[in-house]
C-alpha cells in the first residue's frame, strides 16, 4: 500500500485508533504487529512467509547467543542466513545472467535456468534491520528482546517497512516496550512531516518523473541539453522520492508516539561526498560504517586501507541498491568522489581559500553524473548518456519551466535553512503559509495516478 | 541515539496543533468557497442548441452546472445518450432542435451526454442532476444497450465501458468493470466532495484533458496559470459537421444476442433513473428507440420486436408515459442507433403526431 492511496488510507483509519486505545494494555503490541503483517500482506501473503522466518531466526539467534558459549556461531547463523535470503531472492538473477554470459564467452554450449523469482519489497530494509539487532547484541551493545512479539513488530513496524529508515534496536525496541504516550503535540508534528512528504513525492518526485522517463527511456533520441536536464531533474526526483516516502513514514510513526531517525538532511548541500554520505539515506550509510566499514578496519589501519574500506563499502552499498552492474559502478563512483574529497579536503586551499557554494555546485555535479548510472537502464545506456552529453551538440530540451521553478524553490529553501536567514523560515505566517500553498499546490496539481517510490524496487 | 534526541526534521516546516488548526479552517473554507466562486468568475452562456461539448463528455461538474441553469427555467428536458447528443450532426440538427421547430417554440433542451449508458446516465443524474427537480423530462431509452450481455455490462471478461465513474462503484457489482479498490473509491469520493469535479473540470476544460503537470510536458513553456481563461470554449470550437462517413454496412446482421429485461442490467438502471427522477417531483416521458432494425433480420428481429413489445409493457404497467416509435427508413440511419439529421426531423415530426407526447407537452405548459 502506498501511503497516499486509498487502501492505506483505510487501513489507517482502522489501525491507528485501535492502536491508541489498546497501547496500554498487553494487547497493543499484539495489534500493532497484526496491523503491520496485514499491511505487508497486503502486498503479496507470500511474503509474510519470508518475514516470519527471518524474524525468527534472528530472534532465536539472539536467545541462543545468549544462552551458549559459541556466541560467534549464532552471528554467524544470523548473518548467513539473512545474507543468504537477500542473495537468493535479489541476486540470484544476477548471479545466473552473468554465469551464462561467461559461459557464453566461452562458447560453453549450456545455459543455466533464471530463477525467475519475485523480490520481496522492502526485503532489504528489514534485513538489514533485523541483522543489525542480532550484532548490536552480540557486540553487547542492548540488552536481548526477550518478547518474540515485541521483537517481530520491532521488525516489521509498518510505517518502515517498505522502505525504512533502517532502525536500530537501540532506538526502536525502547520505544515499543515504553509504548510512549500520544500527544496532540505528536500529532501535530506527524502531519507536519506527512505534509511535507507528500508534497514532495506527489507534487514533486511523481512531477519530475515524466521528463526523466522520457528522456531516459530512449536516450538515443535527445541531445546535450536535455539529457543534462534529465539527469538534473533525476537528482531531485529521487531525492523528493525517497525522502518524501522518509517524511511520510515518520509522520505516521509520530502520531503513534514513535520517533524514527531521520534519514535526509539536504544533501545537495553538502561540500564534499563524505558531507554527501552523512546527509542521504543515513539510516544506510550508517549502517554501512558501522556493521562494514569500522570492521574492515575504518581508517585506522592507513590511508590505502582506509581507502580500500571505503571502496569495498561503497561497491557493496551500490550493489544492495539492486543486482545490476549500474549500481556497483554507481558505487565506484561515489567511492572515487569520496576519494577526491576527501584529498582535497586535506588541502589549505580547498578548506579556506574555496567558497562554500563552489564546493556544494562541484559535489552536486558530481552526484548528478553518478546518478546516470543509477537511472540508466544498463551500462551501454549509461555511457550513451555520457557520451551524447558532450558530443551531440544542442537543441531545444523542453524541459517544463515549472519543473526548474520548484526545484529552485526547494533548493532555496534548503539553503536558507542552512544559513542565517533560518529565522525567516521559522516565523509562523512563513511556515503557515508554507503548508497552506503545498496543500493548495497538491490539490490542484497533483497528477491522477498513484506513482510507486523508487527505493521500493531495491 | 535515543528517541528524544531523533532531530525533527531537517527543514522548519512543524506547525503546532493551533496553526494546524489554522490550516485546516483555510483549507475547508476554501473547500466549500472555490467551487461558488469559481462558477461566479468562470463565464457560463449556454445558448441556443447548447449541448455539452464532445471533448467535455467527461466533465461532470460542467453537466451538473448545466442541470443547474437549466433547472432555474421552465423547459422540457431531453436526456439520453450519444442518439440525444447528436453524435453524427451539428448540434442545430438534433432531435431537441428539430422539436422545438416542429413546435415552433424553444421549450425543448438537449440534455444529452454522449456515450453514457443506463447504467452510466443513473449515475449522472443521481448525483449530477440534483438539480433537475420537477421538470418535464423526455428520457431516451436506446435498445442498443440491451443487444449483447457485453453491452448490457453482464460479461466476465474485462470490458473497457464508458464513463465508468458513474457506474455503481460496489454495489451492485458489475462483473466486467475490474477498477482497483482505489479508483473505484475515488469514484465514490468525488461523487460527495464538489472540489475534486471542479478540478477535474479545470483539467478537461482547459488542459485538453491531461494532468497539470503532463500539460506542461506538452506546452514547457506556457504558463500553467494563463491558460485559465475563465471561459469555457464554445460549444461550435467542438462542432461536429454531419458525418456520414461513419455509416456503417446497414446490412442486415445476426450479430445481435438481445437480453431479455427480467436479467438486463442496463434496463434495470433505466427503471431506476425513472423512479429517481419521478421521485425527485419530475414527470418523465420515455423515447425508446427507434432502434435500426433493417440490421436485423429472422430470429434476431423477432427476439428485439419482443424486446420492444416487453419494455412497452413493463412502461404501461407502470403508468409511465411513452412513445416506441417504429423503425426510421433505412437510408435515414447512420448505425444501429443514430439518425441522420434527415431522421432525427422525422422523429420529431413522429413524436408530435404521437398523442401521449401531445398530452406530456401540453400538461408541460400549464404546469
Amino acid at each position: 500500500m502506498l501511503f497516499h492511496s486509498w487502501p492505506f488510507i483505510i487501513f489507517f483509519l482502522i489501525a491507528y485508533p485501535v492502536y491508541l486505545a489498546l497501547k496500554k494494555t498487553r494487547f497493543g503490541i499484539f495489534w500493532l504487529l497484526a496491523a503491520s503483517y496485514f499491511f505487508y500482506g497486503w502486498i503479496n501473503p507470500l511474503y509474510l512467509i519470508l518475514i516470519l522466518y527471518s524474524t525468527s531466526v534472528d530472534y532465536f539467534s539472539a536467545a541462543r547467543m545468549e544462552k551458549s558459549s559459541h556466541r560467534k556461531m549464532w552471528l554467524i547463523v544470523s548473518v548467513v542466513n539473512n545474507v543468504g535470503l537477500l542473495g537468493f531472492f535479489k541476486y540470484a538473477g544476477f548471479i545466473v545472467d552473468n554465469l551464462n554470459a561467461l559461459l557464453g564467452s566461452l562458447d560453453i554450449g549450456y545455459e543455466i535456468a533464471p530463477p525467475g523469482l519475485l523480490l520481496p519489497v522492502g526485503i532489504s530494509f528489514y534485513i538489514f534491520q533485523s541483522m543489525s539487532y542480532t550484532i548490536d547484541f552480540y557486540r553487547g551493545n542492548i540488552p536481548r528482546e526477550k518478547s518474540f512479539v515485541k521483537y517481530a513488530a520491532f521488525v516489521s513496524l509498518f510505517p518502515r517497512l517498505l522502505m525504512g529508515p533502517i532502525e536500530r534496536a537501540k532506538n526502536l525496541l525502547p520505544q515499543l516496550n515504553q509504548t510512549p504516550a500520544v500527544t496532540w503535540s505528536d500529532i501535530a508534528d506527524g502531519l507536519s512531516l506527512f505534509v511535507v512528504g507528500l508534497f514532495k513525492k506527489v507534487a514533486l518526485a511523481d512531477y519530475l518523473k515524466l521528463y526523466v522517463d522520457r528522456i531516459y527511456d530512449s536516450p538515443e533520441q535527445f541531445q546535450s541539453p536535455a539529457l543534462i536536464l534529465a539527469t538534473f531533474l533525476f537528482a531531485w526526483q529521487i531525492y523528493f522520492d525517497f525522502s518524501g516516502y522518509t517524511d511520510m513514514a515518520r509522520g505516521i510513526a509520530r502520531t503513534m508516539g514513535f520517533r524514527l531517525m531521520l534519514n535526509f538532511k539536504n544533501p545537495y548541500l553538502a561540500t564534499g561526498l563524505g558531507d554527501f554520505w552523512s546527509r542521504w539515506h543515513i539510516s544506510l550509510s550508517s549502517w554501512f560504517k558501522d556493521y562494514l566499514y569500522i570492521p574492515l578496519g575504518g581508517n585506522r589501519k592507513g590511508r590505502f586501507n582506509t581507502y580500500r574500506n571505503m571502496f569495498l563499502t561503497m561497491i557493496i552499498s551500490g550493489l544492495w541498491h539492486g543486482a545490476a552492474w549500474t549500481f556497483v559502478i554507481w558505487g565506484l563512483v561515489h567511492a572515487i568522489g569520496r576519494f577526491m574529497t576527501r584529498e582535497m579536503e586535506r588541502t589549505e586551499f580547498y578548506k579556506e581559500k574555496v567558497p562554500k557554494l563552489v564546493k556544494q555546485l562541484f559535489v552536486f555535479c558530481f552526484v548528478c553524473f553518478a546518478w546516470i548510472f543509477f537511472r540508466a537502464e544498463s551500462i551501454q545506456d549509461a555511457w550513451l548518456i555520457i557520451k551524447r552529453i558532450f558530443t551531440s551538440g544542442f537543441a531545444n530540451p523542453y524541459c517544463p519551466i515549472l519543473a526548474l521553478v520548484l526545484i529552485f524553490a526547494a533548493w532555496l529553501y534548503q539553503f536558507m535553512y542552512e544559513s542565517r536567514i533560518k529565522r525567516l523560515l521559522e516565523l509562523k505566517p512563513v511556515r503557515i503559509t508554507i503548508v497552506v500553498l503545498m496543500i493548495f499546490y497538491l490539490a490542484v496539481f497533483a497528477p491522477s495516478s498513484e506513482q510507486a517510490f523508487i527505493y521500493m524496487r531495491f | 541515539m535515543t528517541s528524544n534526541k531523533v532531530p525533527f526534521s531537517s527543514n522548519s516546516i512543524r506547525l503546532s496543533v493551533g496553526q494546524w488548526v489554522i490550516v485546516g479552517i483555510i483549507c475547508i473554507v476554501s473547500l466549500f468557497l472555490s467551487p461558488a466562486l469559481w462558477e461566479r468568475i468562470e463565464k457560463f452562456s449556454p445558448g441556443q442548441n447548447f449541448r455539452i461539448p464532445y471533448d467535455l463528455s467527461n466533465d461532470y461538474w460542467l453537466y451538473k452546472r448545466y442541470c443547474k441553469f437549466v433547472g432555474s427555467q421552465s423547459r422540457i428536458l431531453v436526456i439520453g445518450d450519444s442518439v440525444i447528443w447528436g453524435h453524427f450532426v451539428p448540434r442545430d440538427k438534433t432531435l431537441s432542435n428539430y422539436l422545438n421547430e416542429t413546435t415552433g417554440s424553444e421549450q425543448f433542451v438537449n440534455l444529452g451526454l454522449d456515450g453514457v449508458h443506463p447504467a452510466a446516465m443513473e449515475g449522472l443524474l443521481r448525483y449530477y442532476g440534483k438539480d433537475i427537480t420537477n421538470k418535464n423530462i423526455i428520457l431516451h431509452f436506446n435498445p442498443l444497450w440491451m443487444s449483447s450481455p457485453k453491452q448490457d455490462l453482464q460479461g466476465e471478461k474485462e470490458f473497457v465501458f464508458n464513463h465508468p465513474k458513474l457506474v455503481a462503484q460496489f454495489i451492485p457489482k458489475i462483473p466486467c468493470y475490474k477498477a482497483s479498490f482505489s479508483t473505484r473509491i475515488s469514484a465514490v469520493f468525488r461523487r460527495h466532495v464538489v472540489l475534486p469535479n471542479l478540478l477535474s473540470h479545470i483539467k478537461i476544460t482547459y488542459f485538453q484533458n491531461s494532468d497539470i503537470p503532463a500539460w506542461t510536458m506538452e506546452n514547457p513553456y506556457k504558463n500553467p496559470l494563463k491558460a485559465l481563461t475563465f471561459n469555457i470554449p464554445d460549444a461550435d470550437l467542438y462542432e461536429k459537421k454531419e458525418s456520414t462517413s461513419h455509416r456503417q454496412n446497414n446490412a442486415a446482421r445476426n450479430g445481435f444476442q438481445w437480453v431479455a429485461t427480467e436479467t438486463s442490467f442496463q434496463w434495470s438502471r433505466f427503471r431506476e433513473t425513472v423512479q429517481l427522477l419521478q421521485k425527485r417531483g419530475s414527470r418523465v416521458f420515455v423515447l425508446v428507440g427507434p432502434f435500426n432494425e433493417h440490421m436485423l433480420e429472422g430470429v434476431n428481429l423477432e427476439s428485439y420486436r419482443y424486446l420492444k413489445k416487453d419494455i412497452e409493457s413493463q412502461l404501461l404497467d407502470n403508468d409511465i408515459d411513452y412513445y416506441a416509435p417504429p423503425a426510421l427508413p433505412a437510408e435515414l440511419y447512420i448505425d444501429a442507433s443514430h439518425p441522420t439529421s434527415e431522421g432525427y426531423a422525422l422523429l420529431a415530426q413522429q413524436l408530435c403526431e404521437n398523442e401521449a407526447f401531445e398530452s406530456f407537452v401540453l400538461k408541460s405548459k400549464t404546469d
